[in-house]
């Protein structure tokens, strides 16, 4: 076909009516869309892809489904999620044998896909099969639940999957509901599966192939992503639809822009504004903010247990004699959070739970003492790290570090350090001690302790072995008497509370800056917004 | 005439390529030297261990030797593929395709404003030196220096967004709930003009207003300082004095003889401000959510992510080398004796 001049230029005018008409459209429905402002980037539909950031967990949480999902608890202004409830997502019910090793999981009998398909056993199990078999986040994921080898999914009946463990686990049933365990409308992502790419990994880094309750619109990373609701969901808690037909999260780089969005009404919802600007906005009282303390993570100092004069446990509990919490503790985060330190228990803890206040107290008198018994009366020398994107909050605590490490005769140099540098040499174990924070998504006990405390692995921050841990955590994991496993956990914490391979420091804020018209705000394990529950009232 | 342009043209850009080569390799290891390994960086999954920074390494190929790795990377320049950015997860090309309208629709807006306010500014001034004029030309120079950008970027949102209200909400090139044009050029000026979407066109004007006046602010002082000593050096020559004792009129002898005499150093320092300004109004491009290249590297180089920080030193030496290009053939119009040399 040959386009004259006239034709083309009849065209153009026919776009432009096309694009002025959704202008309108937009204004219309700006009540009906959440518009969500950050300063990170999606950077993958496909969350399981190494590399995949925090953001697009967030994202896949609300374009794909899982087996299962956890539950939520209300506290003051919002809810928290709640890893001890968890409710079928694609799975209409699900139930446990009795000795712990066998899961069936019925499907939904209505759950659809994006595309209209029915959701069916056989894709259940293409898209287990695939975390536990393909190089992907989600691999290392199912295997701390003993979830190694596609032999364990079975399809019992077209609406039905069963899955078998070796070992009655713990966290067998729960780790099914993380981001990661995504359900993928197999047909479709099969139909662009090549040799290479037998998981059609590469095609869903740019494409959904699920059935959750939003679709993705425009994927422009480091701009935008424009997520529209998807009418036919029916996997959400009662079955309803979310509120928001149109999720608009905008990457707006400027904390200071973003708070002025915010405050002028023209953005709805942010989590990561600067800490220190939340209590200003709070007080204007122009937008609403939620504010809890991280459940399922912590601030903490790191020392390198394998590294001298840190491998000798009275250096350690020396420092940690030395440093001034409280003072620390309001200059970092402006007293917003939840204090890990000052507990007056001494063997063990009352009860089970973690992270919990340690028995950390300033006291220089007993620092002084135990440098002298350690065979430092005259100190040492050592340096003290943080990553520059934290440098808000660690600046002032690495000040105050230095300053109270002086006064008992340890010389520190700080260190700050552009985050990939920091990283890496966290990751080589070559700081002898710095400042960090560390979240679980699992938020048990044995999991937190196996997770930071064992093995020769990136997140065991401070190289710590210590055989009693080892023992507990491989214990734990597999006991499933509530009582029995309380008592292993105890053991744990008062091991970490005595040997100290870390100092425990607090668990910050996750502060929610929405518009005073959102309700129905969730903290989630995984830090990100569940669009899902918002509503606008 | 335009044979002779036209060789010098060629001749010049086969003399740029072994700087443009030189850039890419010195990036190359420059990246490589930095502390900070990508693959660590971005294994930062809750689950991720060794085997997962492994496996990112050997996937970006930085298991492989530097030498290696370099050849490699030049192969692939050779054939226009830049690499994977982690940070983005897209193409690099992909990505700087789509930024680098959206960084040049703002500097050459911002250049534009400029030179529209430093060429009077600076005349005014070299016409009257010493005088009141003069001082307060000296003075907004001084103050536009002095402030950086992101200061005065965030000062005129609060004044004009948030005090105000009478700026769009200060993110992107384009109001968030409207629709884009449809991608022609990737200059949303253009896109809009072509087609024919005139309340578009006034939306993304208006995105632009606040961005553009950073900028102009920042690079005034150079332009009207340069303006004001090249006019005051032409307007001292004989030639004037010949055509003021011939009786021209004064317009006459001040933009005809005057500014065309002068305008050769503007021109040489305006190609550096205007290169100076795409790759490093990084700041503006943050404060304003501009979706630019500059930005985007500053972004890829926080995250130690080797292909797009490369991609864009690469695009910048290319600019470079093209601005200076036009820079030479536009002193041949002003002054058709530089052409000669």
């Amino acid at each position: 076909m040959r386009i004259g001049r006239r034709d083309g230029l009849k065209g153009l005018v026919g776009t432009a009516a096309i694009a002025a008409m959704p202008r309108d459209a937009a204004a219309q429905t700006r009540a009906e869309t959440l518009r969500q402002v950050t300063g990170n980037t999606i950077n993958t539909l496909d969350l399981t892809m190494p590399g995949a950031t925090r953001e697009s967990f967030g994202l896949a949480m609300n374009t794909y489904d899982r087996l299962v999902a956890f539950g939520r608890k209300p506290v003051p202004g919002g809810f928290i999620f709640d890893h001890t409830s968890i409710r079928g997502e694609l799975a209409e019910s699900f139930t446990a044998s009795p000795d712990g090793r066998r899961y069936v999981f019925r499907l939904r009998p209505d759950a659809r896909w994006h595309d209209g398909s029915p959701v069916t056993a056989a894709d259940v199990k293409w898209s287990l099969d695939r975390h536990v078999s393909s190089n992907s986040l989600a691999k290392s994921q199912l295997q701390i639940s003993s979830y190694t080898s596609p032999e364990q999914f079975r399809v019992l009946d077209p609406m039905t999957v069963e899955v078998v463990l070796d070992k009655p686990d713990r966290r067998a049933l729960m780790n099914l509901c993380v981001p990661y365990v995504i359900m993928i409308n197999s047909t479709l992502a099969k139909r662009h599966a090549t040799a290479d790419d037998p998981w059609a990994q590469t095609w869903m880094k740019e494409n959904t192939a699920g059935g959750g309750a939003y679709t993705v619109e425009t994927f422009r990373p480091g701009e935008q992503v424009v997520l529209r609701r998807n009418d036919n969901w029916k996997n959400g808690p009662e079955g309803r639809l979310p509120f928001f037909r149109r999720i608009i999260a905008q990457t707006v780089p400027e904390a200071a822009t973003r708070a002025s969005l915010l405050e002028r009404g023209d953005a709805d919802l942010s989590i990561d504004l600067l800490a220190s600007d939340v209590p200003a906005l709070e007080q204007r009282g122009r937008v609403k903010v939620f504010s809890t303390p991280i459940a399922n993570g912590f601030t903490h100092i790191a020392f390198n247990t394998r590294m001298p004069p840190f491998d000798n446990v009275k250096v350690r509990q020396a420092i940690g004699a030395a440093v001034p919490y409280e003072d620390m503790f309001q200059a970092s985060i402006f007293g917003r959070g939840a204090r890990l330190y000052g507990a007056d228990w001494t063997e063990l803890p009352p009860d089970a739970a973690f992270p919990r206040p340690m028995p950390q107290h300033t006291d220089p008198a007993r620092a002084r003492r135990l440098l002298a018994e350690a065979g430092f009366p005259n100190g040492f020398s050592t340096t003290f790290s943080f990553s520059a994107g934290l440098a808000a909050a660690m600046e002032p605590l690495a000040a105050l570090v230095k300053e109270s490490l002086a006064r008992v005769g340890i010389q520190v140099d700080i260190q700050k350090m552009p985050d990939a540098q920091f990283n890496t040499f966290q990751a080589e174990k070559r700081l002898p001690m710095f400042v960090d924070g560390a979240t679980a998504w699992l938020p048990e006990t044995d999991y937190y302790v196996k997770l930071y405390f064992t093995r020769d692995q990136r997140w065991n921050f401070s190289s710590f072995n210590n055989a009693e841990i080892n023992a507990l955590t491989e214990q734990a994991q597999f006991e499933l008497d509530p009582a029995k496993y309380a008592e292993l956990c105890r053991q744990m914490i008062g091991i970490l509370g005595r040997e100290m391979p870390e100092l425990f420091l607090w668990q910050p804020n996750h502060d929610a800056v929405m518009a005073r018209t959102i309700e129905g705000y969730t903290y989630q394990y995984y830090r990100q917004i569940d669009f899902r529950d918002l509503r606008r009232v | 005439m335009l044979r002779g342009i036209g060789r010098r043209l060629g001749e010049r850009l086969l003399a740029s390529l072994p700087a443009l080569f030189g850039v890419v390799v010195l990036t190359f290891l420059l990246m490589r030297v930095l502390p900070g390994d990508p693959a660590v960086f971005f294994a930062s999954g809750p689950s991720a261990g060794q085997e997962e920074i492994d496996n990112l390494r050997r996937e970006m190929g930085l298991d492989q030797p530097i030498l290696v790795q370099l050849v490699r990377y030049l192969g692939d320049i050779a054939q226009g593929n830049l690499g994977r950015s982690l940070t983005t997860g897209q193409p690099v090309l992909a990505d700087l395709q789509r930024r680098l309208p959206a960084s040049l629709e703002l500097t050459v807006s911002a250049l534009i404003l400029a030179l529209s306010l430093a060429l009077p500014l600076g005349i005014a001034a070299a016409l009257r030196p010493g005088s009141l004029v003069d001082h307060a030309v000296r003075l907004v120079c001084t103050m536009g220096v002095c402030v950086p950008t992101f200061v005065s970027g965030l000062l005129l949102i609060y004044v004009f967004y948030v005090v105000l209200g009478i700026a769009p909400d200060p993110t992107g090139r384009i109001d968030i709930f409207a629709s884009a044009p449809p991608e022609i050029t990737g200059f949303l000026l253009v896109d809009f003009a072509l087609a024919g979407d005139w309340e578009g066109w006034a939306a993304a004007a208006r995105q632009l207003v606040l961005p553009a006046s950073t900028m102009v602010l920042f690079v005034l002082a150079p332009l009207a300082r340069m303006t004001r000593a090249s006019m005051l050096a032409a307007l001292g020559s004989d030639f004037i004095r010949t055509a003021r004792s011939l009786g021209l009129g004064e317009a006459r002898i001040i933009v005809v003889y005057g500014l065309r005499n002068a305008l050769i150093p503007v021109l040489t320092i305006a190609g550096i401000v205007f290169s100076t300004m795409l790759g490093a109004n990084v700041l503006v491009e943050k404060v304003f959510s501009w979706p630019g290249v500059a930005s985007y590297a500053l972004d890829a180089l926080l995250a130690a992510d080797y292909a797009p920080v490369q991609g864009f030193v690469l695009l910048m030496a290319t600019i470079f080398v093209l601005v200076n290009l036009t820079v030479d053939l536009l002193y041949g119009i002003v002054d058709p004796r530089a052409s000669a040399a």
